[in-house]
């Protein structure tokens, strides 16, 4: 049995988000044209897509300045750096495990968002300031939320580091069936639901014009600078998938150890979970209308509603 | 200070009933948002369930057997006759949407939250201490009742008053549940048969009230002054 050293199956980790990302994106996309009766494109699209703007060159907008070409990579940085920090592969944290807890995580999510709304307001684009404006207010609605489910963590396991809670929920059967940690991975979920851009008024692949919030920024981005937007927001995609399921949901199919095989068969395990989550998100966004866009705030007082009620239950001494 | 966070984990059973007691509240929530009448309805009968499901854990888990009996009255009554004699009144009304609450979606569910939790703390800091269930159940039920009161507040059409009432009702049987599970089956009894006057009342109140102004809402009742 050999055995695989620390640093690289951190780098592992972050390899196994960046390359199964486009993937997952596909699947969810290709699934979602089944469910509506159409053939929908290939589940490896993305990775197509992903070669063909590579391949292209990258223009800029009149008067747009340096930071426009460099937000794109620096985002797709910050998405990467957050595998670092999550349970990915291995259910023992990892060198740089400790480096941040989901707050941090969460803090280098939002940063990355705002580099990718400075980058488009350097443009002269109407539509792209639109959609990062709005990309920004109804980030702001949904912090409270997000806030809420770290509280609840943190009351749970008193850390807030994302490897003791999923440590946490493997310890026995009454640490799952109880209703504050039930809530937060619910309001979590519903949090991701419109982080990712699926409900409640985007479509997956974003070109209704009300909804284009997410498809929206990129407008100005050309070649390898909006491949890098793509790839991006698939792997932030992952990276939330990952959180929900290796750290509230399902953290079961990882590496305990650090022999090679258990780090092997953990890269499969975690993407066929994170297919599953897809069909059901692919489900879920088939089975409800959009809504108008400022409905979303019925959407988010919903979430904040089941967390605020994760925290009640633990100060009941029932949680 | 007695709202502490306890560190103790509450066990797989006081899990499941805390769960399904957030379930029914959850449901109460439910009923504010949703806007179209045959929908509440239907919430209501699956909150009902949720009360039935609860009082057949508790009968599973604490071995009270009569519970078992109640659970399947209240399953008969509430989840199924009552919804079914709602939607009957509903079909006669041709009436599909609720008039519009006094408030938006997201304003009402943002005041029942503190009332919720004022509901939950005046329970929590009483310190009942149940044989047969966990204290947050007796709490959640409070804020069932609380939030029940802030639907009828909020809505303007008689059926979501009525439906209002009937969850409250809910959220009473759920109460009876933990802190008197052991509590004559005849007095459980009569309690559902209490609800089914309230129905009778609030079936002849609907037919009326219609007849009377032919809509369901109740605002039209401001302009019969004077």
């Amino acid at each position: 049995m050999t055995d695989l050293p620390l640093p690289f199956i951190q780098v592992l980790q972050v390899l196994t988000v960046a390359g199964g990302a486009p993937g997952v994106t596909g699947f969810t996309a290709w699934l979602e044209a089944r469910l509506q009766g159409r053939r929908g494109p290939r589940i490896l699209q993305p990775y197509f897509d992903l070669a063909k703007l590579f391949g292209k060159e990258s223009l800029v907008p009149v008067g747009a300045g340096p930071f426009f070409r460099i937000a794109p990579y620096a985002s797709f940085a910050c998405y990467l750096t957050v595998p670092m920090l999550i349970p990915v592969l291995t259910s023992y944290a990892l060198p740089l495990g400790y480096m941040g807890d989901i707050l941090g995580g969460g803090l280098i999510l939002a940063f990355a968002s705002f580099l990718v709304a400075t980058a488009a307001a350097e443009t002269g684009d109407a539509y792209a300031q639109l959609a990062s404006s709005r990309a920004k207010t109804f980030a702001a609605i949904t912090e409270p939320v997000m806030l809420l489910v770290v509280f609840t963590v943190a009351l749970i396991t008193t850390t807030d580091l994302p490897y003791v809670l999923g440590a946490t929920v493997r310890s026995g059967p009454d640490q799952i069936v109880r209703p504050a940690h039930l809530l937060a991975a619910a309001a979590l979920f519903m949090v991701i639901l419109y982080e990712t851009g699926c409900i409640p008024i985007e479509t997956h692949t974003g070109t209704t014009e009300f909804g284009m919030i997410e498809a929206g920024r990129p407008f100005e981005h050309a070649g390898p600078d909006l491949a890098m937007l793509h790839w991006g927001s698939a792997a932030k995609q992952l990276v939330l998938y990952v959180i929900l399921l290796n750290v509230f949901v399902a953290p079961w199919g990882m590496a305990s150890t650090t022999s090679a095989v258990a780090v092997a068969l953990a890269i499969p395990a975690i993407l066929g979970k994170a297919l599953l989550l897809g069909c059901v998100i692919a489900v879920l966004d088939n089975s409800y209308a959009k809504l108008r866009l400022f409905k979303i705030t019925e959407f988010v007082s919903a979430a904040l509603l089941l967390a605020v009620l994760a925290v009640f239950t633990l100060y009941l001494g029932g949680g | 200070m007695v709202l502490a966070v306890s560190q103790s984990v509450p066990s797989v059973f006081d899990g499941i009933a805390n769960t399904v007691a957030l379930i029914v509240l959850l449901l109460e929530f439910g009923m504010l948002r949703q806007a179209l009448l045959r929908g509440q309805v239907r919430l209501y009968a699956a909150q009902s369930l949720a009360v039935s499901v609860l009082a057949a854990v508790v009968a599973f888990g604490r071995d009270v057997p009569e519970l078992y009996v109640l659970a399947v009255l209240s399953l008969l009554l509430k989840a199924v006759i009552v919804p079914l004699l709602v939607m009957g009144l509903l079909r006669e009304a041709s009436e599909e949407i609720a008039g519009s609450g006094a408030l938006g979606v997201a304003n009402e569910v943002l005041i029942s939250i503190p009332v919720a939790a004022f509901g939950f703390f005046a329970i929590g800091v009483l310190g009942i201490h149940s044989a047969v269930l966990p204290t947050a159940a007796l709490s959640l039920s409070m804020a069932v009742v609380l939030v029940a009161f802030i639907l009828m507040i909020v809505r303007r059409d008689v059926v979501s008053q009525a439906i209002g009432f009937f969850s409250l009702e809910n959220g009473v049987s759920m109460a009876s549940l933990v802190v008197a599970a052991g509590m004559p089956l005849i007095l459980e009894v009569a309690f559902l048969f209490d609800l089914l006057v309230a129905v009778v009342v609030f079936g002849v109140l609907m037919r009326t009230h219609h007849r009377r102004t032919q809509s369901l809402s109740t605002e039209t009742l401001d302009s019969l002054r004077g």
